[in-house]
């Protein structure tokens, strides 16, 4: 039994139609017009227990809208939800003790007060006895290094610590599941680093099923096995990521550096892409063409100093399929 | 089971004693206000200005148990429902196992234990100044009794006036209107008595009587004993509708938030 089941969910938002002007108001209070917008449709989806999810789309693909219909705060227009057992907007509270959640652009924790006052009072609402408590909190303090900064009014904190912050109020009840919705949004290297390092942990060590809302995809490269991409609100996938590489990504780059200025160089099944200074890249289809075979044709052809091959990057896969549509097989259901 | 709502409250005493310099500044406008309005009354009463039915020491002590009161009745502790809606806090709020609007309640209690605790204070500077009568045992008993009721009602029409945010979000124009109309016919600046003929009737027959009025009255005496049953009854009155309508606005408006999307 899936841990999280979706089945044609649906969320259409409307809105009254918003007329310039007092005039404008005036119609619009009277006669309003209404628009609806589709922000989810048709997704239907199986996470088990322990997946880590990268949940990916860009802007207003409807990301939000799915992790807030999961945490039972929005009530789908359509379609059927179930988180544990358990239908989020039917038992919200009961949902609640089961979850966790980080939003990179709102923050749970007292603003005024010291980080570790946030912490208190979700001890008293989860109801966590004192000794657990303190073992877990001791823990987070740890792992996400907030010593320095546990006694600090949250207002002063740096976007990076008040994030770590988050995580930490966001898990003190050992949630099982775990929602990230865009969490590493504006953190600097350093800071996403240390995030990364601390959720792939919790997925791997306690097992934690994590769905990932990002639109950095270093982030999903580096956590995810499993991704689904939204676009428009529809899933137009859902697989594990070396299946959308495959698929996408047959084509390699062969980045080849001479010892002397080079014209026009051509190696034959393969494309010449960009040629700077010494070095040039040569783009080939890996399910045609033979590495070995082009490796030795340009050694032989011209005096070469280094050759290397670029995989091409998640980052590149995705653009593409945005800009052209998915075209792979159906996915499997 | 209470635990979250009494750590609410904790949390927000705590985070508005963060706010000290605002109490202070807080308590020392009250003094001086405390000092004017006795200047102002002593001045009108002097030149029989001032309408006959209350002596000039029933006044004073009138207007300074009434700016006492309003260090505990101007604090809106129903403002967090229109600050977390503007900036979507209240989407995190609904993620926890608590009943949101017990959490707000619990934190406007917070809210206003720690302005009470300015009363005080406020109370022994405000007597170097002015002389206030102190009523009997019974009197002041009541007039608690009747304060808390008060305090009750304020408390909802607050929040009324909050939850309209859930539809629109500028809510700045309207508080001040109703602000305003609540200061005058509350009796916080005037006893209602001094109002004239069916206006001075009929603002007794508003729930804003219920906040400040009543209890001053019987403060002052002019509510006698006999009639404090009737006074309290139609203050527990107005306590009941002012809660339900509550209670209809916020089932009527997380259903909206929910179902709407925030
Ligand atoms: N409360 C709302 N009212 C109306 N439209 C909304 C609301 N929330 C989101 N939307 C719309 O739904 C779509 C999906 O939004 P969202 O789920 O926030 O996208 P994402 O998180 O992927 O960026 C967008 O077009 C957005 O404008
Ligand atoms: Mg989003």
């Amino acid at each position: 039994m899936p841990l999280i089941v979706t089945r044609d969910l649906r969320k259409v938002f409307r809105s009254a139609k918003r007329f310039p002007g007092a005039l404008g108001a005036l119609r619009g209070l009277f006669s309003p017009v209404y628009e609806d917008r589709v922000a989810v449709t048709g997704l239907s989806m199986e996470i088990e227990r322990g997946e880590f999810i990268g949940y990916i789309g860009p802007n207003g693909a409807g990301k939000s809208t799915t992790i807030k219909m999961l945490t039972g705060i929005l009530v789908p227009s359509g379609g059927e939800v179930e988180v544990a057992g358990i239908v989020p907007h039917r038992k919200r509270r009961e949902n609640a003790r089961n979850i966790g959640v980080v939003f990179g652009q709102r923050t749970q924790l007292y603003w005024d007060l010291p980080l570790v006052d946030s912490f208190e009072l979700l001890r008293a609402i989860y109801g966590i006895p004192q000794d657990r408590y303190r073992r877990s909190l001791d823990a987070f303090v740890e792992l996400l290094e907030m010593g320095d900064f546990l006694r600090t009014p949250v207002r002063q904190l740096s976007l990076g610590q008040r994030m770590r912050g988050d995580f930490a109020a966001a898990m003190l009840h050992e949630p099982p599941i775990l929602y990230l919705d865009e969490p590493t949004i504006g953190l600097d290297v350093v800071a996403k680093e240390a995030i990364r390092t601390f959720v792939s942990r919790v997925n791997r060590e306690q097992g934690t099923t994590i769905v990932l809302t990002t639109h950095d995809l270093a982030d999903v490269e580096r956590l995810c096995r499993r991704i689904v991409l939204i676009d428009h609100g529809r899933a137009i996938f859902d697989g594990p990521i070396e299946r959308i590489k495959n698929e996408y990504g047959r084509e390699r780059t062969l980045v080849v550096r001479f010892t002397e200025t080079t014209s026009a160089p051509a190696i034959p099944g393969a494309r010449l892409e960009s040629l700077e200074g010494l070095t040039a890249r040569f783009v080939f289809d890996r399910a045609t063409q033979r590495v070995d075979r082009l490796v030795r044709e340009v050694s032989d052809r011209y005096s070469v100093e280094d050759i290397a091959i670029e995989e091409p990057e998640l980052e590149g896969i995705i653009r593409h399929i945005y800009t052209q549509g998915y075209a792979g097989e159906e996915r499997s259901a | 089971m209470f635990a979250p709502y009494i750590e609410y409250a904790r949390k927000a005493f705590a985070r508005e004693a963060t706010y000290r310099i605002e109490l202070i500044a807080e308590i020392g406008s009250l003094v001086l206000r405390v000092y004017l309005l006795r200047s102002l009354w002593t001045a009108l009463y002097a030149h029989n200005a001032a309408p006959t039915g209350l002596p000039l020491h029933s006044m004073v002590t009138y207007t300074t148990v009434a700016l006492l009161m309003s260090l505990v009745l101007e604090v809106d502790g129903t403002r967090v429902i229109r600050e977390k809606l503007r900036e979507g806090g209240i989407a995190v709020d609904l993620m926890k196992p608590i009943v949101v609007p017990f959490a707000y309640f619990s934190d406007g209690i917070g809210q206003t234990l720690l302005h009470a605790a300015a009363i005080v204070p406020s109370l022994l500077f405000a007597l170097l100044l002015v002389r206030i009568d102190v009523p009997s045992l019974p009197v002041l008993a009541i007039f608690f009794c009747s304060f808390a009721l008060g305090y009750g009602v304020n408390f909802f029409v607050n929040f009324l006036m909050n939850g309209v945010a859930f539809w629109t979000l500028e809510t700045f124009g309207l508080q001040l209107i109703v602000r305003w109309i609540s200061d005058l016919l509350s009796g916080q600046i005037l006893p209602l008595s001094f109002f004239p003929g069916w206006f001075g009737r009929a603002v007794f027959a508003l729930p804003f009587a219920a906040i400040y009025s009543t209890p001053l009255l019987v403060y002052v005496g002019i509510i006698p004993p006999a009639k404090w049953a009737a006074a309290l009854a139609v203050q527990a009155t107005w306590l009941a509708v002012t809660a339900g309508a509550s209670y209809l606005l916020w089932r009527a408006a997380s259903r909206r938030v929910v179902v709407q999307g925030g």
